[in-house]
């Protein structure tokens, strides 16, 4: 009927405008980028002299880039925790009967729906120190002897920010992870009852490894999206207190457009691109699901 | 068996009780607080239960602020993203899943890697391309951008939608002699239309929520976004609490609002496609 053929340029033809739009957009700021890094250019607009490759090797010898590195990993890790424990909660729950299931699963989305400002109003009010709801119901139930500040001190403020950051994406995640529970067959949960499996060899055995496909996703793109989170660090924190969340977009940032260190955030764009460029990679060839249609 | 069913029905109101205390009633909490006095917003003993009631927030931002210029800015710039977003992903979600080309497995994979990839490390470069060509301070600037955010995860979710419809349908109607054009208007898009809400919503919030580029795009006061506009406040030394809560409420209320008509579509579109 149609030819393989036919396909092929047809096939291209349809996907060319978005592919010709994303590639402008990515490559030829990336390939400017890559120019600049070879510069000594420091505020935008000025001419600088030729380094070669000075700045990559300045770059690794720094330890506010090895700092924010590994605030980048902490960062990661400590958000795939804590919304693959939220977005499962979340997914599990609304899979189950209850009255006002339709309404929650409409809204739960609420929270990723909403500007990040809106975020960063909602949790800077709750987690004040002075006046925040958090701090007084931590008191009044007795876990708190007096209020304390949450982006206060280095620890606190990366934990309170992962939180924030879980919590805006944990019902979009859960959703995601819904699609996979409702393609699961559910002959499958009755034949293993039936052989006498319990909820959690359930989970093991039938769920988990049925939402493979949709975890793949999750794993690759949450990974990515967790590592550009710019905008709820930098509106509570600035990076601080002390540089303990500063993480590499936030260096980024601030190299650029407070420090005036244009190549040099060139230079960290350029190495952070290539970074992420090889995870996705090896993430794809090690676990990308076979398709099977 | 029995006692089986009572532990899920305790872990199930467990943890029903925890999702809507995190995720419910924040909400509750800034939209009342946006109506209580100043002085009961800032106060050490927080009251569940508001007890003063108060529209002077509201007044001042809507009579006394630059809140409709931001909100027409914003407006403009989301639809259009909107409607570009959806022509582009619509047009490469029907030839990555209907037309299956050589090389569509890489575009697939490099589409959702783009997805995330953008965010900081592109702020840099972007800024440097778009000062040389002069696009600095243009709605265009961001509409540049918000495609680039929301097309990629678009066609992902469109791709569930395309592959519930049968080919037979299709191949019916070529044989019957329709055009590709024919099919695509008469076929594919009526039969996709939730998954094309649904992708719509998405492209909408992208481009409402969207910040730094925003902030670093465009330096003109009259062609800020919502979400600029706000953030000004929130970096004042002296946060006015009322002012920004109202002004926090009021720039969700279009996305809460269109979700209302279109979000069991957004809602259904993320969950029901049989994703594989």
């Amino acid at each position: 009927m149609i030819s393989v053929k036919k396909n092929n340029i047809e096939g291209w033809l349809f996907v060319s405008p978005l592919v010709i739009w994303i590639s402008l957009i990515i490559l030829v700021p990336i390939y400017i980028a890559f120019e600049l890094s070879l510069f000594n250019v420091k505020i935008i607009g000025t001419s600088g002299k030729f380094v070669g490759i000075d700045n990559y090797i300045k770059l690794f010898g720094k330890s506010k880039f090895l700092n924010a590195s590994l605030n980048s990993l902490y960062w990661i890790i400590g958000n795939a925790i804590c919304q693959t424990f939220f977005a499962f909660t979340i997914a599990l729950t609304i899979n189950y009967k209850f009255p006002g299931k339709k309404i929650m699963a409409n809204w739960i989305i609420l929270s990723f729906i909403i500007p990040t400002v809106v975020v960063v109003v909602i949790w800077k009010l709750m987690l004040s120190s002075s006046s925040g709801v958090i701090n007084s119901v931590l008191i009044d139930i007795g876990l708190l002897d007096e209020a304390t500040g949450f982006f206060s001190s280095p620890n606190k403020a990366f934990i309170s920010l992962v939180l924030i950051n879980s919590w805006r994406w944990s019902p979009f995640l859960a959703l995601i992870i819904l699609s996979g529970l409702n393609s699961i067959n559910r002959e499958m949960y009755d034949a293993s009852k039936v052989d006498g499996a319990n909820f959690v060899q359930q989970f093991l055995f039938i769920t988990f490894p049925n939402l493979k496909s949709v975890l793949f996703v999750l794993g690759l793109v949450g990974t990515l999206l967790s590592f550009n989170i710019f905008d709820i660090i930098w509106l509570i924190t600035k990076g601080g207190p002390s540089s303990a969340t500063t993480t590499l977009p936030l260096l980024i940032y601030e190299t650029a457009f407070t420090k005036f260190r244009i190549s040099q955030a060139a230079t960290l764009s350029i190495v952070t691109s290539f970074l992420l460029l090889l995870f996705s990679i090896i993430f794809i060839k090690s676990m990308a699901p076979k398709e099977d249609d | 068996m029995i006692k089986e069913n009572n532990i899920k029905l305790i872990f199930l109101s467990l943890s029903l009780l925890l999702i809507i205390l995190i995720f419910f009633f924040p909400f509750f909490w800034i939209i009342t607080s946006s109506f209580k006095s100043p002085e009961e917003i800032i106060a050490t003993s927080t009251t569940i239960i508001p007890r003063s009631f108060t529209l002077e927030h509201y007044n001042k931002i809507l009579f006394n602020s630059d809140f409709f210029i931001y909100l027409k800015n914003s407006l403009i710039v989301s639809f259009s993203s909107m409607i570009i977003s959806i022509i582009l992903s619509v047009s490469a979600a029907y030839g990555l899943h209907k037309l299956k080309f050589y090389g569509n497995k890489f575009v697939e994979y490099s589409l959702l890697v783009t997805y995330a990839f953008p965010g900081v490390i592109l702020l840099v470069p972007i800024y440097l391309l778009f000062a040389k060509v002069n696009l600095l301070n243009s709605y265009f600037a961001l509409i540049v951008v918000n495609v680039l955010f929301a097309t990629p995860f678009a066609v992902w979710m469109l791709k569930a939608f395309f592959k519930l419809i049968p080919n037979e349908i299709e191949e019916a109607a070529y044989i019957d002699g329709a055009s590709r054009y024919i099919v695509i208007s008469r076929i594919i898009v009526p039969l996709a239309a939730p998954g094309i809400a649904s992708v719509a919503i998405f492209c909408f919030i992208i481009s409402w929520t969207e910040y730094l580029f925003a902030s670093i795009l465009i330096s003109g006061d009259d062609l800020k976004t919502l979400p600029v506009g706000l953030a000004g406040i929130v970096g004042q030394y002296q946060i006015d609490w009322g002012f920004l809560l109202s002004g926090a409420v009021l720039a969700s209320l279009p996305v809460i609002l269109l979700f209302v008509f279109i979000g069991k579509y957004f809602v259904s579109g993320l969950t029901e496609g049989a994703v594989k």
